[in-house]
């Protein structure tokens, strides 16, 4: 039942600042995902909670235990926080062999030997590495190198598993099948999963909730679903997605009470909020965001634009348009092909567009976007 | 055809011709005289005519081998309790020198020791000194009124009188060794320690592992191969020590091998030295060889390089002061103490009496008085010693010269041939000369070159043959760093070159040196401090026109001319550290990157 709470934790390496001022409550049987790009100090957070790094400033809390305070002096050594760690680089024991490595935190704990074979054997088998158990990591490839370490994380069975990008080295196959054991893992065990990762796909598919981070800030804490359709800022819905997020960038003004006029060459158009208003100033630079899957082809009154190029991938087709200055992307289901430079055109559909200050990248509103004739 | 094909590929890749042409030169200049020396064991010399009754010079026997180790209480004296005496000598010095280093390298890279910029330059210290030169330290200090002098400055200091086993023998020579060598475990040890993953030891303790446990599971078993090597080098090095075991050991008669060496082949019975040469150099073989078994049994693994982060660290907490203050009192003693005392016994008119009106610079620059030395004067005035200095550094500037350059390109061939038959026996080749005891490395020299050889003139008494046996010494040190540099450079690098049909010594001249100069560049150092500094080597090829200073110390210390070797010393070890120094500022390189991995 463990839950970590992370508050005003900064880390600073000399000047910079790696992790600034964050404040996360990660709950019980939580699936979290640590997203964002190269640096952003995912791996030093979560060092940080695994006690392998000092955070410079705040507090910790994990299971209701304080296991660091800056203020209290307070500093639990890493083997006392009952956590499992899997590190980025998977730091395999080079001189032990994959049964020796899984084994060595069961020796520790001082299992008995039949039992220590028992749970390494359900591991190996788990994990798909039964025929490597004598080898030498360096034998290993680099997936091979990869699930040994998993395993080795799991053998514990840790109530907190900290697991830094543990499926990035598998194949397309591999890590789909490896991801829905992860699933089964997290609900059998009932334990806290923090997990980094680069592929987006696996933090929709997996987490509870996604913990966006850049430059060391957290950008948004939110259920995937949550994040995809209702980023807080424009970083966000560019991260979040694939293929990305199209913005098309105008300048608006308000009209008609609620609604905003935004003008970019070849398009007029009119994005009307979900709810409530909202003032700009004149000709206020904004992005309006639309998801390619709501990007409409080929239906009346759309805005007229060319094809670009078309990529298609079996079970969907990505399609890029031209429209006067601006360059959009559309997925549509199935397989179709467009002539090169052929006219077509575009609308939007769905009220989950998106409005952007383009000066400080905050979402400024969701809702509608209807072409002006 | 086939053959000849493959002939035509094989001379195409530079390295290959490199490879042969070294394993031929280098099995002429080493195998050639490890097979004279083996039958010098069973020839009787021109020395031995009146010992081996009825025989001619050159006629084959077994007396040698009879006598050195059939012949009862003789044999015991002559040959197994000197043979013990090594065994153990070496085995402790060994055994100091990886705890030490090993302590000293796990502080430096893993704790949050005080001080350590300093302690990583100083500790190397003693290994670019002269080895003696602690030996004389340990007795400038400890010297008790055993051997007629005065006592050391310990006793002067203290008025406890130091027992013999502490001054002399088996105690000092150890300890002195295994201080002397303890940088290559340092060095060695260090350099695992250092580039180890961090991870590797978080990963343990997140699981719960204590830190004696990572200690003894994950760190001592990485670090095990640059312990083995640790323990090759320093045990062979301590085994064919001469001048460290003649300084402490003569006083009581302590013997050891490369001591009975020198009296053997200075002596009567030069067959009987012989045999204990072989003796040495198949117990440094043996060792080679079980080494390189035990480290190719165990999976060869890389440590890969991962980021090593502040909670690696270990806080040594209220340790800290006291663990840092030991640690500088310590290298501060091996290393700067000792220069002290030369400075000190150097400026001493009589022996032992260490008051101010005794002082006197007459041993630098005095004129030479009758009553003191015969007349010598003081060795600033001493034109012997300026003709030794020039012929010191002219040897050690040419030896470096000729084995870095030989051994860089050894180290290109053998990596870039990695695998192949031929690469590893030249590998083999080029360490050998390391097992082989120097003293009798350089009798064997003296007999093979006496007369003309194939195409070689006689060498006897040339500066050339010092030369020689100096650069063939040395060649292991320098190949060592060509194959280090060679193996931090991923082979791409140089492909990228051939792709772009760039000739070889371009490649090499304008890739693969400028890339890894300072690796490069140490493997010159290396040859050259330890030449600047060698004395058994040399010992038995001087000839009074090529004088180096060591021989010219050792002539002073033979005659008990206590002062004269005392700035000589000073001298050689001034010059040998300015030099690493000023080296390593210049050039990036370092005795470090020679010897570590
Ligand atoms: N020990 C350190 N000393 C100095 N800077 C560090 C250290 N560790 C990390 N950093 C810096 O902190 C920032 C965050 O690093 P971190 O390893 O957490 O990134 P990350 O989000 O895990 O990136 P990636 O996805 O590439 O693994 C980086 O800019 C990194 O350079
Ligand atoms: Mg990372």
């Amino acid at each position: 039942m463990p839950q970590i709470q992370l508050n005003n934790i900064t880390k600073r390496f000399g000047k910079f600042v790696a992790v600034d001022k964050l404040n996360l409550v990660i709950g019980d049987g939580d699936f979290v995902t640590l997203l964002g790009p190269s640096g952003c100090g995912k791996t030093t957070t979560l060092r940080m909670i695994a006690g392998l790094e000092t955070p410079t400033e705040g507090e910790i809390y994990i299971d209701g235990r304080l296991v660091f305070s800056s203020e209290k002096g307070i500093d639990i050594a890493p083997d006392k926080r009952d956590v499992g760690f899997l590190f980025q680089n998977y730091a395999l024991w080079p001189h032990m062999t994959v049964y020796q490595n899984i084994a060595f935190g069961l020796e520790n704990l001082k299992w008995p030997k039949d039992k220590i074979r028992a749970r390494v054997s359900e591991l190996l088998a788990m994990l798909k590495i039964v025929p490597f158990e004598k080898r030498y990591p360096s034998e290993l490839s680099g997936g091979q190198q990869q699930r040994v370490a998993i395993a080795r994380t799991l053998a514990t069975g840790p109530k907190v598993l900290l697991l830094d990008e543990p499926l990035s080295n598998l194949d397309a196959k591999l890590r789909t099948e490896m991801r829905a054991e992860l699933k089964r893992l997290h609900m059998e065990t009932d334990s806290t999963f923090v997990y980094v990762t680069h592929d987006q796909l696996e933090a929709m598919t997996l987490s509870t909730a996604i913990c966006l981070m850049k430059e060391g800030l957290l950008q948004q804490y939110e259920a995937p679903m949550k994040v995809y359709a209702g980023p807080s800022n424009a970083f966000v819905a560019d991260f979040v997605g694939s293929p990305t997020i199209n913005f098309v960038e105008t300048s608006g003004n308000n009209v008609n009470l609620d609604e905003i006029k935004a003008e970019a060459p070849g398009m007029r158009l009119l994005f009307t909020p979900v709810s409530g208003s909202l003032t700009l100033r004149r000709d206020h630079p904004v992005a309006i965001g639309v998801r390619p899957e709501n990007i409409r082809l080929g239906e009346p009154e759309g805005l007229s634009g060319r094809i670009y190029s078309t990529l298609p991938s079996g079970m969907e087709t990505i399609v890029k348009i031209q429209v006067g200055d601006t360059q959009l992307t559309s997925v549509v289901f199935g397989s179709v092909d467009y002539p090169l430079d052929s006219p077509i055109t575009v609308s939007f559909a769905g009220d989950a567009c998106l409005l952007f200050d383009r000066e400080t990248g905050e979402k400024l509103a969701s809702g509608s976007v209807r072409i002006i004739p | 055809m086939r053959t000849v094909n493959r002939l035509k590929a094989f001379i195409k890749k530079p390295h290959n011709i490199i490879l042969v042409g070294l394993a031929v030169i280098l099995a002429y200049l080493t195998l050639f005289p490890l097979f004279s020396l083996i039958r010098d064991t069973f020839i009787v010399h021109p020395s031995e005519i009146m010992s081996v009754k009825g025989a001619a010079v050159n006629d084959y026997t077994l007396f040698h081998w009879r006598k050195v180790f059939l012949d009862g209480e003789r044999s015991a004296k002559l040959f197994y309790l000197p043979l013990w005496n090594t065994v153990q000598v070496s085995l402790y010095s060994s055994v100091i020198a990886i705890v030490l280093g090993g302590a000293v390298a796990w502080l430096v890279t893993r704790s949050n020791m005080r001080f350590k910029k300093f302690v990583s330059v100083v500790f190397i210290f003693p290994y670019i000194m002269p080895s003696w030169t602690l030996a004389m330290a340990w007795l400038n200090f400890f010297r008790n009124r055993l051997v007629g002098g005065a006592p050391g400055l310990f006793t002067a200091l203290t008025g406890i009188a130091t027992p013999n086993w502490f001054a002399y023998g088996m105690f000092p020579t150890s300890i002195v060794l295994g201080l002397h060598y303890s940088p290559f475990a340092y060095i060695l040890i260090g350099g695992i320690l250092r580039n180890m993953d961090a991870n590797l030891e978080e990963a343990a303790m997140i699981l719960k592992a204590s830190r004696a446990k990572i200690l003894a599971r994950i760190n001592l078993p990485i670090v095990m191969p640059a312990i083995l090597s640790t323990f090759l080098l320093v045990f062979s090095s301590s085994m064919s020590a001469f001048a460290v075991p003649a300084f402490l050991g003569t006083p009581v008669r302590f013997q050891v091998l490369t001591t009975q060496l020198y009296r053997t082949l200075n002596g009567l019975n030069p067959g009987y030295g012989y045999i204990m040469a072989v003796v040495m150099i198949v117990i440094g073989t043996a060792i080679l060889a079980a080494n390189q078994w035990f480290v190719g049994k165990r999976k060869s693994f890389t440590t890969i390089t991962g980021k090593s982060s502040n909670s690696s660290i270990v806080n040594l907490r209220k340790f800290r002061t006291p663990v840092s203050v030991v640690l500088l009192a310590l290298v501060v003693a091996v290393a700067i103490l000792p220069l002290a005392t030369f400075a000190i016994e150097s400026f001493i008119m009589a022996p032992g009496d260490y008051s101010a009106k005794n002082f006197t610079a007459q041993f630098w620059i005095g004129e030479g008085a009758e009553d003191i030395g015969g007349g010598e004067p003081g060795v600033l005035r001493n034109k012997y010693l300026y003709l030794a200095l020039w012929n010191s550094l002219k040897l050690s500037v040419i030896v470096s010269l000729f084995a870095g350059t030989v051994g860089g390109l050894a180290g290109y061939a053998i990596v870039r041939g990695r695998g192949t038959k031929l690469a590893s026996f030249v590998n083999n080749l080029a360490f050998f000369p390391y097992l082989l005891p120097s003293m009798a490395f350089g009798a064997i020299y003296l007999s093979m070159f006496a007369k003309p050889t194939l195409i070689i003139p006689s060498l006897y008494g040339s500066f050339a043959l010092l030369v020689l046996v100096g650069t063939v010494k040395y060649l292991p040190f320098a190949s060592r760093s060509g194959i280090n540099a060679m193996l931090q450079l991923s082979g791409e690098i140089e492909e990228a070159g051939v792709i772009l049909g760039i000739p070889w010594h371009k490649r090499m001249a304008r890739i693969i040196f400028p890339i890894q100069k300072a690796s490069f560049l140490s493997g010159y150092l290396l040859p050259f401090i330890s030449c600047m500094r060698e004395l058994a080597l040399f010992v038995l090829l001087i000839t009074p026109a090529n004088r180096v200073i060591t021989t010219l110390l050792f002539q002073y210390n033979e005659k008990g001319w206590n002062q004269w070797a005392n700035a000589i010393n000073l001298l050689i070890v001034a010059i040998v550290l300015i030099f690493n120094t000023v080296i390593n500022k210049i050039t990036g390189a370092s005795i470090d990157k020679g010897i570590g991995t």
